[in-house]
């Protein structure tokens, strides 16, 4: 079948090549998934540039992307919750890693039905996104009429954050440049902050919880507009020293501005690191067919120019999601 | 069971016999919420009557988009008469959408009955006439009436089904998309 693979860590251009690669095999707890959509993240660029190789270390060659839906055509002989034909989606464990081919095997764990409503295409947006957006608003507890400030409403996770976090009733600052102003409004946040013309600092005040999707100065910044013992997650940011201890980083310590801030105002900080989850992918499932959640695309590639997609998403300028139509 | 042979005998006369024959190839069933009785790409062998719940017909299409063909509430059939009839595999999905009892036939043991007892045939003939019928009337009102009247049409006919069903189960079935289903509710609700 075919596959894009990482062959080395460096530039885009270099890195990725089309190869003809087996079928995966099909363990006893896996299906095996005709791939329709693919879906390429943040992650799947910073992993080929090999800005993660101390922490998500890859052989070559490998095949690329998370996320996927499509068509069980197979599965395990452990496999009760699946059968041959259902259209599914998933983000898929690391060790699974490579939906940018024809077919990919994934523990059935990690897999849901995929939404009716919505297409392959639609489908194949939400896995790592939308689970990423669940798990860390859920550890956040959010609930009705928090305040919460959700940076970079337009992005993959920011946007699905936003819908989210008003399904649970809460009201939601977001920042984004001019041009996606509307949209992101239309998404159902509260308040839609213009960075290029106003100062987050200035509107947001004494927030529940500041979600942190840019990290670097945001990070930090998140402390100053967060209530008094309110919570900052991020995505982004510095690692939380549970979080290091779970990479087996027994010594690490949270940089020591952050700590400081974060003890001033009595605020907890978390890193939250998305894990694959196929229960909570079935939450997002009735979300998006109860249309409390609708996934936004960028653009569609065809599988043949996949390598243009990861150029488009190396730019950092996507609305939505960056999608790879394979079958 | 009882209450189809109940219908039947309303209106038809039934032999001891063949009310026999109809038990010696049913089956009681009860699902949940969710199950699927019947999944597209899988052979076909029973047709369903539905005692209580409410059940649903689909199939996908090209993109992954499910479009609901038929609902199924207490009294009706429901399977893939397609792929019965074309002996071919299902072209349709058939799950519950809630808790649902079925009486469950082998399509074949079914066909067999007409021979073996004629006086069955009128029944059958008029469950087909007035699936015909509706389909027409299905048809009909998709060329000629708008999407509110269509939605107005439905919940007028059956307003129970609304109530299990995910707004997109009923904007397929109408042929309309759920943002039109949306704006036609609010404008509903508004008079």
């Amino acid at each position: 079948m075919k596959a894009l693979q990482i062959v080395k860590y460096g530039e885009i251009k270099d890195s990725l090549a089309f190869n003809e690669v087996s079928k995966p095999a099909v363990q006893a707890t896996d299906v095996l998934i005709e791939v329709r959509a693919a879906a390429i993240n943040p992650i799947d660029k910073s992993i080929v540039l090999g800005n993660l190789q101390g922490l998500l270390p890859i052989p070559f060659p490998s095949t690329s992307a998370y996320d996927v839906s499509g068509i069980v055509v197979k599965k395990g002989d452990d496999v009760s919750n699946f059968e041959i034909g259902d259209l599914v989606y998933s983000r898929v464990p690391q060790e699974q890693m490579g939906t940018l081919a024809e077919y990919v095997a994934v523990t059935s764990e990690a897999v849901s039905k995929k939404p009716g409503n919505i297409s392959f295409e639609e489908a194949a947006g939400i896995p790592l996104a939308g689970l990423t957006a669940l798990q860390s608003l859920e550890f956040a507890g959010i609930k009705a009429n928090d305040r919460i400030l959700i940076h970079a409403g337009s992005g993959g996770v920011g946007s699905l954050a936003i819908q989210y976090a008003k399904a649970k009733g809460a009201y939601v600052y977001t920042t984004t440049s001019t041009g996606n102003v509307e949209w992101v409004k239309e998404l159902g946040a509260d308040r839609v902050i213009d960075y290029k013309t106003e100062d987050y600092k200035t509107i947001v005040k004494d927030a529940d919880i500041v979600y942190d999707t840019l990290g670097q100065e945001y990070t930090s910044e998140a402390f100053q507009v967060v209530k008094q013992g309110g919570q900052v997650i991020s995505v982004v940011g510095p690692l939380d020293e549970d979080t290091a201890k779970m990479f087996g980083m027994e010594d690490y310590q949270l940089p020591e501005e952050l700590a400081t801030l974060s003890d001033d105002k009595e605020a907890s900080y978390k890193f939250i690191f998305m894990h694959p989850n196929g229960s909570q992918l079935a939450e997002i499932k009735t979300m998006v067919e109860d249309e409390k959640i609708k996934p936004i695309i960028d653009t569609i590639y065809p599988f043949t120019e996949s390598i243009a997609a990861f150029t488009h998403l190396e730019t950092g300028r996507a609305k939505g999601k960056i999608i790879i139509k394979i079958n | 069971m009882e209450e189809l042979i109940k219908i039947i005998k309303s209106n038809h006369s039934l032999s001891q016999e063949a009310e026999d024959y109809l038990y010696s190839i049913s089956t009681k069933k009860s699902f949940a919420k969710g199950e699927v009785l019947i999944r597209q790409g899988q052979q076909v062998q029973n047709v369903y009557f539905v005692t209580d719940g409410c059940l649903r017909s689909y199939c996908y299409d090209k993109n992954g988009k499910e479009h609901t063909l038929q609902f199924a509430i207490k009294n009706w059939w429901i399977s893939d008469y397609i792929a019965i009839h074309s002996d071919e595999s299902a072209t349709l999905t058939v799950e519950c959408l809630k808790e649902s009892e079925v009486v469950k036939f082998n399509a074949k043991a079914l066909e067999k009955m007409y021979t073996l007892f004629p006086e069955y045939e009128p029944f059958q003939r008029k469950i087909s006439e007035r699936h015909v019928v509706s389909l027409n009337k299905r048809i009909l009102n998709q060329l000629q009436l708008t999407a509110t009247e269509r939605y107005t049409l439905f919940i007028t006919q059956y307003p129970e089904i609304e109530q299990y069903t995910h707004n997109y189960h009923i904007a397929s079935y109408l042929g309309i998309t759920q943002e039109s289903l949306s704006r036609i509710r609010v404008e509903n609700a508004k008079h």
